[in-house]
């Protein structure tokens, strides 16, 4: 890892996600053949991620809100390795778990204690360390004798207690989480922060994309806004709510002097 | 290449987790579970030599085990490549939420289908030593074959579960294709029968030396040529180097595909 970026446990520079949006796209050979000979193809590029630069220091969270459609999913499955952006940089310090919608790597024919195995060796734990956590993972998701049932019988609910389980069990040094904790119920959700907490506490990163303005400004040092895959505002979770709320900032002492009186 | 090893080393786990993944699916709710994998060439050798011995009157002789010492290993590829065509495509919840290396996938179909494979050859075992068939020593010849075959399996699974991903054509275009190649190439005849004037197009088919391999052995025994053997292995890599290196260049974008 590069000098530069010590301390910092992601560095996110002008990142671009450009996707091609092809208007019903050949999903066929007959539909491309009879399309490369009428000569149309219909798309237009469109970018998810535009231009975004930000620095996360070791031990900070990070909240991101922002509409639906603004590029925070977007954002997270670049930083989580799972898409290889456009253009730009990203270096990311450490290993990474990711939450990124319910079920991040399960598979639904497979019971909850073969997708922990499966799960961890995933994100590149070996057999052995997944075996010595199972029972913590276990104890933690409270999910009972579900944990031999193929999980594709599970209630998103029990899904989500798994994944967050799994991935706070296995001790990464940056957690990625989007949206997810929404589906907990309260008592499981006050579990999940209070572990977040500890996790902030040893020194570890966490990325929250959530719609819970309430969670944001409870839990999060800095927030970002993302708007149609900007970055619109970058600072205190409290600003970036009413920002992203559209109310008027406090007026800063810099904009009270640019302002005509 | 080099990335090949390395990452399948690295993964072993995490294939071995997903093969025994995939063979837990195709067994699941079946009352026989793993017995199938013993069941099927033996249920299958019923059949065509009830066929081929009573019906057609094939001139060879224990048909049973000239057919089975090649078709065991057609199998294995034939099934692998139509698991592996889907194996991107179908496992693209797990492939859109976390990062991993994309040719686990591909392997793992691989690994499940020898697993079968390796199953398979003990009916086969039975079936010899049942007719009474000699016990050739050439068979400790068979993972030279073996292997080269699954050289060439891999390759080929690579470029099928790449293509599969942007067409989806692929997977049903792949069906046809083993089809023909199941007729055209010596499995339920023998070269012989094959017209001497077509002879020269055996030559071109990179299946047939391999596939010849594990009938010398178990049903002749007798040992490939050399050159033969050679052939093989320049088919195998050849196929492993083409297949891989398309699935290397694509492999970042799948995610954006499935």
């Amino acid at each position: 890892m590069s000098e530069r970026i010590a301390g910092s446990a992601i560095v996110v520079e002008n990142l671009v996600q450009r996707f091609r949006v092809i208007h019903e796209r050949p999903d066929t050979v007959r539909e491309l053949f009879s399309r490369f000979f009428r000569k149309e193809y219909n798309y237009h590029d469109f970018d998810a991620v535009h231009n975004v630069s930000f620095r996360v220091p070791k031990g900070q969270v990070l909240g991101i809100i922002g509409r639906n459609g603004s590029g925070k999913s977007t954002l997270l499955k670049i930083i989580a390795g799972v898409y290889r952006p456009t253009l730009g940089r990203v270096e990311v310090c450490g290993q990474v778990a990711p939450l990124i919608e319910l079920g991040a790597g399960m598979h639904g024919e497979l019971t909850g204690r073969e997708n922990i195995l499966l799960n961890g060796l995933m994100m590149g734990y070996s057999k052995k360390q997944m075996l010595e956590r199972e029972q913590k993972i276990i104890e933690f998701a409270e999910i009972g004798d579900f944990i031999d049932v193929p999980v594709k019988q599970y209630s998103s609910g029990m899904y989500m207690r798994l994944a967050f389980s799994v991935a706070t069990e296995i001790d990464p040094d940056i957690l990625v989480i989007d949206e997810i904790l929404a589906v907990g119920d309260a008592p499981f959700q006050d579990k999940c922060f209070d572990r977040l907490a500890r996790f902030r506490e040893s020194g570890k990163t966490i990325l929250l994309v959530s719609h819970s303005l309430d969670q944001i400004e409870k839990v999060c040092d800095r927030c970002l806004v993302m708007d149609r895959g900007r970055l619109s505002f970058d600072g205190r979770p409290a600003e970036a709510i009413a920002v992203y709320k559209g109310e008027p900032l406090l007026t800063t002492a810099h904009e009270l002097a640019s302002s005509p009186a | 290449m080099i990335e090949l090893f390395q990452d399948t080393f690295r993964y072993r786990q995490l294939i071995w987790a997903l093969a025994l993944k995939e063979l837990k699916i195709r067994y699941k709710r079946s009352v026989l579970g793993f017995l199938w994998a013993l069941l099927n060439p033996m249920l299958l050798m019923l059949v065509l030599s009830v066929v081929f011995s009573t019906i057609m009157l094939a001139p060879i002789p224990h048909y049973a085990i000239f057919l089975l010492s090649v078709l065991l290993p057609w199998t294995f590829f034939a099934q692998s490549l139509s698991y592996a065509a889907e194996s991107i495509v179908g496992n693209a919840d797990l492939i859109k939420k976390v990062r991993v290396a994309k040719l686990v996938f591909p392997v793992a179909a691989v690994v499940s289908n020898m697993i079968n494979f390796l199953l398979s050859m003990i009916p086969l075992v039975l079936i010899v030593l049942a007719m009474r068939h000699p016990f050739h020593w050439t068979w400790i010849f068979l993972p030279v074959p073996l292997l080269a075959l699954t050289i060439f399996t891999l390759g080929a699974t690579f470029f099928f579960a790449a293509a599969n991903v942007y067409y989806r054509d692929v997977a049903h275009i792949l069906q046809v294709l083993l089809n023909v190649l199941f007729y055209v190439t010596p499995i339920i005849y023998s070269i012989d029968f094959f017209p001497a004037k077509y002879r020269w197009l055996l030559k071109l088919n990179p299946i047939q030396y391999i596939l010849n391999g594990f009938r010398l052995s178990v049903y002749y025994g007798l040992l490939p040529s050399a050159a033969s053997v050679v052939a093989c292995f320049v088919c195998a890599f050849a196929m492993l180097i083409v297949g891989f290196g398309i699935f290397k260049k694509h492999q970042d974008e799948f995610v954006f595909y499935v």
